[in-house]
């Protein structure tokens, strides 16, 4: 469910890596293109500035003043990119493409190079100016509008602009292609480890395996199940064939026994420990089996919940009572689980039994079940409880109390393993809440569907 | 004519013993020990009865009683198996069997189990509202039990345990056939729990002045309402 978002996360994440990546590469290309073709313009620029000035200081040469006079009115005349101004000594203008001195403009030095020259803004437009004061008191303005120059600038942006914004969506066009299939190969893979998790161990992917990392990935994670299946059948046939190998023999002991005569005690104590030996094998066969399938349904069925509680609480209560305990049920009706009747019958059975082991005559015991988004089932005594440092391992295989041992209770230690393993086969969450006196088992299962 | 049982067992210790069984309760007994020798025989002879094992030498047998049935047998079908674990009991109840004994398994078990699958083809129907056993009478409708006219009180479950009782009336039941059939529980629950509900019947029927139900030998209960105990 929440696997879709993620995907499109991480495809997106990889989409606007190589976009940006490729968008950065193409903005360092152009920033250098776009100096160096601004340096090349002013330097045009300036190299029409500088000849403008040569042909000026020529006619200067001849004839001074007036012939500069008459090159900028005739100059002016026909006015092109370029500005030129001329005063008298009180400040008239003599000549010029201009009515007026630009203010705040001052002459520097008197004679007809380049340098130093200005950049200024006169009506809005940009101009590379050379002004002198020339012998006499002559004040002489020589300009090239810059205009050219930042309109080419601005077209070159423009179109830098248009391409840049067109490699990102290209470069996120084919990253999103790429990620996609990317993900969609990883996503083939994920959904396949999805379906052994939930048990199906014979899930394989369909269709051939392409010769790439993802092809190997998927050879890799197809030898893994098949191993992983091949373990799971020969651990199913272990069990079932030491089933055999252990009942046949002991079959034929207690067929033998049954003709041992005259020694009645010795041949009962013996079938008592005959079964009690098949009670803890089949205990562990239980356990690890009901581990194995932990945590898929498969084998689940609805099963009234409250009717097994019901059940199992009827058979053991007299016990319960027999032994002195104070013993009560509430158990709310048409709770149902998806569960294996079985099962939860003996977890239930377990419970009790463990309960009614270690209470004393006068204690509580009360077992419960409340419907609800969460139905729980909780059995709470008030016997002797559980020593704190026992409460981790309590449902640990072959786990008992030393108290236990010197009471002289007898138990293998297994039979709250099994009720672990059966909630777990459940997805059912088992805990021992914190209590004043005795031991409370709590069992929390998750709703069953419909 | 006596009643012909079929014993389907590789193991041939077993197999005397479950035919030394049947041989007590005056049945004959033919053994097979592969499942195709026993397919064979199970569609040849009439029997009443197929003690069937699991792990035998051409397959398991619980996956064979469709070809058994295939093969026109319609005799009531026991198996015996070293797969006992309550899971694998409830799958062969599942897929068709009468009974399933686990291994190892006790004659007494055995046989008690035998006699109530024999009993099971010839045994009228219980459709009667009233079941008299001498001064004890069941209401099944009214599910009320009475000793000499005396209503004698019983809880839910105890008055299913007295019935399954009356319908096995005169034959030793174990405690795993009382909480097979009456708790419909396939495990062994280490306690004998189910003592203290028979004890408490047994009890109440006692005040009441019926010693019907008696402790047999060994293994179980038995239900002998009219004084002879089996």
């Amino acid at each position: 469910m929440s696997e879709a978002p993620l995907r499109a996360r991480a495809t997106l994440r990889l989409a606007a890596g190589m976009a940006a990546a490729v968008a950065l590469l193409a903005l360092l290309a152009m920033g250098l293109q776009y100096r160096l073709v601004e340096n090349r313009l002013m330097q045009a620029q300036r190299a029409l500035l500088a000849a403008d000035l040569g042909g000026l200081a020529a006619l200067y040469d001849q004839r001074r003043i007036i012939a500069l006079r008459e090159a900028i009115a005739y100059r002016a005349a026909a006015p092109g990119g370029e500005m030129l101004v001329l005063l008298d000594r009180e400040g008239r203008v003599l000549a010029g493409t201009r009515d007026d001195w630009p203010a705040g403009l001052a002459a520097e030095g008197a004679g007809f190079v380049i340098d130093p020259a200005q950049e200024v803004v006169l009506d809005g437009d940009r101009w590379l100016v050379v002004a002198r004061d020339l012998p006499g008191g002559f004040p002489l303005l020589v300009g090239r509008s810059l205009e050219p120059v930042d309109d080419t600038l601005a077209a070159l942006r423009r179109g830098m602009l248009g391409l840049l914004a067109a490699l990102l969506v290209a470069g996120a066009g084919v990253g999103w292609l790429a990620a996609a299939s990317v993900m969609g190969r990883i996503g083939r893979v994920n959904a396949l480890a999805d379906r052994v998790a939930e048990g199906d161990l014979d899930a394989r992917l369909p269709g051939p395996r392409s010769a790439d990392e993802f092809g190997l990935l998927e050879t890799h994670v197809h030898g893994m199940l098949d191993r992983i299946s091949n373990l799971n059948r020969a651990t199913h046939r272990l069990s079932d064939t030491i089933a055999h190998e252990m009942r046949t023999p002991l079959n034929r002991m207690l067929q033998k026994l049954g003709r041992i005569e005259g020694q009645e005690a010795v041949v009962a104590e013996l079938r008592g420990e005959m079964r009690q030996a098949i009670r803890v094998f089949d205990s562990l066969l239980d356990i690890s089996r009901a581990e194995a399938d932990q945590g898929h349904g498969g084998g689940l069925v609805p099963v009234d919940l409250s009717a097994v509680a019901v059940e199992v609480w009827e058979l053991y209560q007299p016990l319960a009572e027999d032994k002195g305990l104070v013993s009560s049920a509430q158990v709310a009706p048409g709770v149902r689980v998806l569960g294996d009747r079985n099962l939860l019958a003996q977890m239930l059975a377990n419970l009790l039994d463990n309960a009614i082991k270690y209470c004393g005559p006068g204690d509580r015991l009360d077992l419960s079940l409340e419907a609800g988004a969460q139905s729980v089932l909780r059995l709470v005594d008030t016997g002797p409880g559980l020593p704190d440092e026992m409460k981790d391992a309590v449902f640990e295989r072959f786990t008992r109390a030393e108290r236990d041992r010197a009471r002289g209770i007898s138990g293998h230690g297994l039979g709250l393993a099994l009720v672990r393993a059966i909630a777990l086969r459940h997805g059912a969450r088992l805990s021992l809440p914190k209590v004043g006196k005795g031991l409370t088992v709590e069992i929390a299962w998750p709703r069953a569907p419909g | 004519m006596q009643d012909r049982i079929l014993i389907i067992e590789d193991d041939a210790e077993t197999a005397a013993a479950v035919a030394a069984v049947v041989a007590e309760l005056g049945c004959e007994a033919e053994i097979r020990g592969t499942l195709d020798e026993g397919l064979a025989e199970a569609g040849l002879g009439d029997y009443r009865v197929i003690v069937l094992d699991r792990m035998l030498p051409g397959g398991d047998g619980v996956e064979a009683m469709a070809r058994i049935r295939a093969v026109g047998s319609r005799a009531l079908i026991l198996v015996l198996s070293a797969l006992g674990r309550a899971a694998e009991r409830v799958e062969g109840l599942e897929k068709g069997a009468d009974d399933y004994l686990p291994k190892p398994f006790e004659p007494d078990e055995l046989r008690a189990r035998l006699r109530a699958l024999l009993r099971r083809g010839t045994m009228q129907v219980l459709d009667n509202d009233l079941l008299a056993f001498g001064e004890l009478e069941i209401r099944m409708k009214a599910r009320t039990v009475h000793v000499k006219r005396t209503h004698v009180p019983v809880s839910p479950k105890e008055f299913e345990l007295l019935t399954y009782f009356a319908r096995n009336a005169g034959q030793v039941v174990t405690r795993m056939q009382l909480l097979e059939n009456v708790w419909h529980l396939h495990f062994d629950p280490g306690t004998n729990v189910v003592d203290v509900h028979v004890g408490r019947l047994r009890r109440k029927l006692e005040d009441a002045g019926s010693a019907a139900i008696q402790t047999a030998r060994g293994e179980g209960y038995v239900f002998a309402p009219l004084g002879a105990a089996g």
